[in-house]
Order: C-alpha cells, then sequence, then structure tokens
C-alpha cells in the first residue's frame, strides 16, 4: 500500500455512479465463463450417470447453471436497467489495501504479528484514513498492543509473535 | 411441547455468564446497529474464532444477541437521522424522521423500542410452540425432502433478496461451484483442489463469510467512505405518550404478525417484514395521506415486525437445519463450529442449547428495552466515531481471528481474495447474500441429491411422486407464484423511502 489518488480519499458523490454497459456484460460474461471453466474441470473427474451419480455430475450441473444465468444477465441487462455501480478513483485505494493485507499476510509467519499489524494500522490509518501522523501513529501502536493482551494473553490464541513474557 | 426441557432452558438462559453473553451480545448488536457500514452478518463472521473457544450455549447465545440487537439499533439513526443503520429500518425512517423534525423523536424511538420488544416477544412465544412440532414433521424426512428443502431455501433466499433474480442465481451458483471445492463427500475424489492440501479440506464457511461480509464489506465501504457529519436532533426522553400508545398498538399487533410469518420464509427476514408491514398500516389506515409525515402507526408496525421476523427466522434454521438468511448462514456456521449441527435433531440431542438461547432471547429483549431508552444518546455519541479509524481496527481483527481457526497464513490469503470476490461482486450487482447461503447448503444438497438420485434409480419424476418430497416440491412452485408478489409490494415501498431520500446501507 504505497500511494492513493488524494481524490479518492476527498469522497467522490454520496450515491455510487451505475456502471455503463460494458460493465453490465461483463458482469454476465464472468459467470458463463466461470462455468465454462468448471463444466471443462468437471469433465476431468468422472460425471457418472444418474443412476450412479460421479463425483463430476453435480460440478457439472452447478455449472451449466452458471452459464445459463451469465447468458441470462447480458441478455436482461443489454436492455434493461443497468444495476452495476461504476469503478471509481477510490478502486485504487480497494485495491492497495488488499494488496497491503496480502503483504500483511505473508510476512505473519515470518517476523510475528506485532510489527506487521502496527505497520498494516498505521499505514491504512495515515495513506487510507487520512488521520495526522500523530492520530496514526498513537493508534497503530495502542491497538497492537490491546490485539497482543486480548489475543495472545486473554484469549490464548497461538499467534506468532516476537515478544514473550 | 416438553415442558421440562422449556423450564430447564430457562434455567441455562439465567446463568450469570449466559446473562453476561446476552448483554455482551445485545450491546455490541445495537451498536453495529447504529453505525452503519457494518451489518450484523459481517459482525457475527468477524467475532465467530472468539467464539471458539465459549461454550456452545453461551456463544450462540451471544451472537444471536448481536443479531436482534441490530434491529434495535438501527432504529435509532433511522430516525434521528434519517441514516438506516440497517436495512430492515429503511422503511421506519420515513414516518419516523418526519416525527423527530416534528419534536416527536422521543416518542417515536420510546414507540419504536416498545414495538420491538412486543414484536420479539411474540415472536418468541409462537416460535416455542411451533419449532417441535415443525422439528417433529422435519424428523421424518430423507433425502429427497432435503433435496427440495434446500432447494427451496436458496430460491426465496436468491428472489426475495435485494438484487435481480438472474444475479442472484448465478451468485447462488457460484456458491454452490466453491462449496464443491475439496473432497467429494461420498467417494473422497478431490474436486477443484489444484493440486494443493490447503483446500483438500474445502474452504471452510468461517473464512467464506469473514472475506464475503466481513473483508468484502470493509472494502466496499473503503471506497465511499466519506459520509456528511448530521447535527442530531435533540430528542428529549424516550417516553411515548398515552396517545402515541393508543394510536401504535393496534399497528404494533398487526406488524407482530406479519413479522413472524414472512421471518420463517427463508429470503424473507426483517428487511420484508418491515417493507410489508408498512404497507399494511398505510392500507389500513382511515387516512392514509399521513404517512410518510410522522404517523407513529409507520413506526409501529414495521419496527416491530424486523423484531418479530428476526426472531422467526431462526425457526428454519433451528428446526430444519436450513438458514433463512445470511445472519442464519453465518450461525449455521457458529453451530458447525461448536460440533453442533443444526436440524429437526438439535431439540433432542441439545435441548440444553435449544432453549437455553430461544429463552434467552426473553431476556435480550427486556435487555434491550431497558438499555435502549436511557443509552440513546451514548449510541448517537457513537456516531461521532470515524469510519476511516473504526475500518483498519476491524481488518486487524478479522485478519487475527482468521489466522486463529487453523494457525494458517494461506487462510488470510482466502479471506482477502474473497473478500476482493464481495467487493466486486457488489460492484457488478450481486448479492453475496445468496452466495454464502448456497455455500452453506452446497453440500447438504449435492449428497442428498445424489443419495436420492440412487435411492429413485436415476428417476427425477419420483421426488414429485413420493407424499413428502411431492408436497414440498408444490410448496416450491407455490413459492414462485408468491415471491414476485412480495417483490412487487417491496419494490414499491423502497421506491416510496428512495424518494424521501432514504437508502440503505
Amino acid at each position: 500500500m504505497v500511494d492513493t489518488e488524494p481524490e479518492a480519499a476527498q469522497g467522490e458523490a454520496e450515491a455510487p455512479r451505475v456502471g455503463g454497459r460494458v460493465q453490465s456484460v461483463i458482469a454476465g460474461a464472468i459467470p458463463v465463463a466461470l462455468g465454462a471453466v468448471a463444466a471443462w474441470l468437471s469433465f476431468g473427474l468422472n460425471i457418472g450417470s444418474l443412476t450412479e451419480p460421479g463425483p463430476g455430475l453435480w460440478p457439472l450441473i452447478v455449472a451449466g447453471l452458471l452459464v445459463a444465468s451469465g447468458i441470462g444477465i447480458i441478455a436482461v441487462t443489454a436492455k434493461t436497467r443497468r444495476d452495476t455501480e461504476a469503478f471509481t478513483r477510490g478502486t485504487a485505494a480497494v485495491l492497495a489495501a488488499a494488496g497491503g493485507l496480502a503483504v500483511y499476510a505473508s510476512l505473519y509467519e515470518i517476523v510475528g504479528f506485532e510489527v506487521p499489524t502496527a505497520l498494516l494500522l498505521f499505514a491504512w490509518l495515515r495513506l487510507l484514513s487520512r488521520e495526522s501522523w500523530l492520530t496514526s501513529a498513537v493508534l497503530s501502536v495502542a491497538v497492537t498492543a490491546v490485539a497482543y493482551v486480548l489475543f495472545i494473553i486473554g484469549l490464548n490464541v497461538p499467534l506468532p509473535h516476537l515478544i514473550a513474557f | 411441547m416438553d415442558f421440562s426441557s422449556v423450564l430447564s432452558g430457562f434455567a441455562v438462559a439465567f446463568e450469570w455468564q449466559n446473562i453476561l453473553f446476552c448483554l455482551l451480545g445485545v450491546t455490541v448488536g445495537m451498536l453495529i446497529g447504529v453505525l452503519p457500514g457494518l451489518g450484523p452478518a459481517a459482525t457475527i463472521a468477524i467475532l465467530l474464532p472468539i467464539t471458539y473457544n465459549l461454550e456452545p450455549t453461551a456463544a450462540v447465545i451471544m451472537l444471536a444477541g448481536i443479531f436482534y440487537g441490530a434491529q434495535y439499533g438501527g432504529t435509532i439513526t433511522s430516525v434521528l437521522l434519517k441514516l438506516p443503520g440497517e436495512a430492515s429500518t429503511v422503511v421506519t425512517a420515513l414516518d419516523g424522521h418526519a416525527l423527530a423534525r416534528r419534536g416527536e423523536a422521543g416518542p417515536a424511538l420510546g414507540i419504536a423500542a416498545i414495538a420491538s420488544f412486543i414484536g420479539g416477544t411474540a415472536s418468541i412465544i409462537l416460535l416455542s410452540f411451533i419449532a417441535p412440532a415443525l422439528a417433529g414433521v422435519a424428523l421424518a424426512f430423507g433425502s429427497a425432502e432435503y433435496t427440495i428443502l434446500a432447494l427451496i431455501g436458496i430460491f426465496l433466499v436468491g428472489t426475495l433478496g435485494n438484487g435481480s433474480i438472474i444475479k442472484s442465481a448465478a451468485a447462488a451458483a457460484a456458491g454452490l461451484l466453491l462449496a464443491t471445492v475439496g473432497l467429494d463427500p461420498l467417494m473422497g475424489t478431490p474436486r477443484f483442489t489444484f493440486g494443493t492440501d490447503q483446500l483438500a479440506d474445502g474452504i471452510d464457511f468461517t473464512i467464506v463469510a469473514m472475506g464475503l461480509f466481513g473483508v468484502g464489506e470493509i472494502l466496499y465501504n473503503l471506497e465511499h467512505r466519506n459520509r456528511p457529519q448530521t447535527a442530531v436532533p435533540s430528542f428529549g426522553r424516550a417516553i411515548p405518550g398515552r396517545l402515541h400508545w393508543l394510536k401504535s398498538r393496534l399497528a404494533i399487533l398487526r406488524g407482530s404478525v406479519t413479522g413472524f410469518i414472512l421471518g420463517i420464509l427463508p429470503g424473507g427476514g426483517a428487511t420484508m417484514s418491515s417493507l410489508v408491514a408498512y404497507a399494511v398500516e398505510k392500507r389500513s389506515a382511515k387516512d392514509p395521506s399521513r404517512f410518510g409525515k410522522g404517523a407513529i402507526e409507520g413506526v409501529a408496525g414495521p419496527e416491530s415486525a424486523n423484531n418479530a421476523a428476526a426472531t422467526s427466522s431462526f425457526i428454519p434454521l433451528l428446526t430444519l437445519g436450513i438458514p433463512a438468511n445470511a445472519t442464519m448462514a453465518v450461525l449455521f456456521g457458529a453451530l458447525m463450529l461448536q460440533g453442533i449441527t443444526p436440524g429437526p435433531g438439535l431439540m433432542s440431542d441439545h435441548p440444553d442449547v435449544f432453549w437455553g438461547v430461544v429463552n434467552s432471547m426473553y431476556l435480550g429483549n427486556l435487555l434491550l428495552l431497558v438499555l435502549s431508552i436511557p443509552l440513546i444518546g451514548l449510541f448517537v455519541r457513537m456516531l461521532k466515531v470515524r469510519p476511516g479509524v473504526l475500518a483498519p481496527i476491524t481488518v486487524v481483527i478479522t485478519m487475527i481471528g482468521t489466522y486463529s481457526i487453523r494457525n494458517n497464513a494461506f487462510d488470510m490469503l482466502l479471506v482477502i481474495g474473497l473478500g476482493l470476490l464481495g467487493y466486486g461482486m457488489r460492484k457488478l450487482g450481486f448479492e453475496p447474500g445468496p452466495f454464502v447461503l448456497a455455500f452453506v447448503l452446497g453440500s447438504l444438497l449435492e449428497a442428498s441429491f445424489r443419495r436420492s438420485m440412487r435411492i429413485f434409480g436415476g428417476d427425477v419424476t419420483e421426488f414429485v411422486q413420493r407424499p413428502v418430497s411431492g408436497t414440498l416440491v408444490a410448496i416450491l412452485v407455490l413459492t414462485v407464484v408468491v415471491v414476485p408478489l412480495l417483490r412487487k409490494v417491496r419494490t414499491r415501498q423502497t421506491a416510496n423511502a428512495e424518494q424521501s431520500g432514504v437508502t440503505a446501507e
């Protein structure tokens, strides 16, 4: 989580904008693609028959449902109302947050939970929530400390941690 | 009904630690009801790992308290700020906020609290009588019946949910597909594991719920996080006058019944029933034009309905093992984590859990009534906590909780991935509810379907020919007729609400 556009944090309009037609079609194309892949993989398993269903039969049925509903979505949304939401500049913040979380998760077992937790909190508070340096620093350390007391001492959760008593 | 187990259920509910967890649950519920953004399903999902070490009854009492407590909390912001904390209180904002602007916020909140209390309590009493009967019937259910029942559940959640029907179908299908990851339930063949051992046991329900509801909601709110701070109107004491009470008592009665009935329907739940109750009040009023301008019945009806529905939506879960809405799906997961399978056997196998949880709801509703009147001011002050501060803290709790399930960092990555999926689904107009529900019911549906097909020798028409499953098929067909009617009522009411500038979180 390096940087986000400043405008994203200033806030878009309260009501999210409706997505375009392309987005509506994508909303239908994804289930179709997912269903097609799942169907292809199901054939790799044993389909069996209705009398003796194999492991692949049920996924195949479900995949068929996915493809059918995906086609339905494309057919319906091509002419009726659009119920998607446009991606905004805030999407970058969302992706940054998810990326930051992935880094956080990978560091966990290597360096313990304290440092990554404090860093994640600090980065999120400072960069995504635009809190002041002081608030971010104090809160990130305080919340990490509370989490330590609550989870490791209180609930006895076996988290990987550096500091031991 | 076995009265001795009902009574011993009271004994369980009134053990001091259970009272404490009930109080904790309803307080947390009320709090998240007030705070927009995080709904009860997300909160319960995030707290699931923490309940690992608790005793089953205490855990479920607390989680249930969060659910019905949120219905009370959502009302507060609906009335005072016209910002419904929960979707089920959107319609309350119409007349509730109009009353608040007229300086009658106190009585409106008071009536809402009393209506919620009466609706909730009436619903518990009805539940206590109906649940044992229903569980008795369900004990005779076999694979064929469970196949149809699971289908009814998924169908209703998909169609009565907020999104378009076809998108809900796609979301449900995707949930069913995700449920097939892992070993085949009957033959043990690995499916869609892509060769990793990490996926061999399938994906834990907790991971899915925490990802889609927890992280997904946080990411979604990250994009739209700036909401204007609204000044809170003064509301005085939350005690209604005699006139308010006289005007709303019939509305409360009607709302309780509407709520109870619609709450049992999968997918109906609190939101739908509050909307229908509002429509009922408007229809039965002598002067419908008062509605939207501060009719107290417009607060009393929906509020008793959403609480009655919140309570009765436990019935399908506790008696059939079919969760009726997203929150119940998460509670289903909570029970499974404790090694308790929700279903017709629950009442006889774990009477202490069943009646302990059910009877704790009397206490919970009473606590909410007592708490909500003096503490409204305090809860409103919680609105000053910035979402930007709350979000990272919630994320960290979610992540630590995820890790603690299996001491596994791979699960954390899964939760993040599912969180992104939840975010993407919301952006593309898919409801996460049907997805999660289908995921929960997926293995039950598949296993019962395959067993039935073996029993039937591959003949699908047997589902209709057997008397019990045939009746259920008839119910499934009937719902296809009823659903459009309910959707119509909802569309109209939601349109009304949107016209007056109220949108759900």
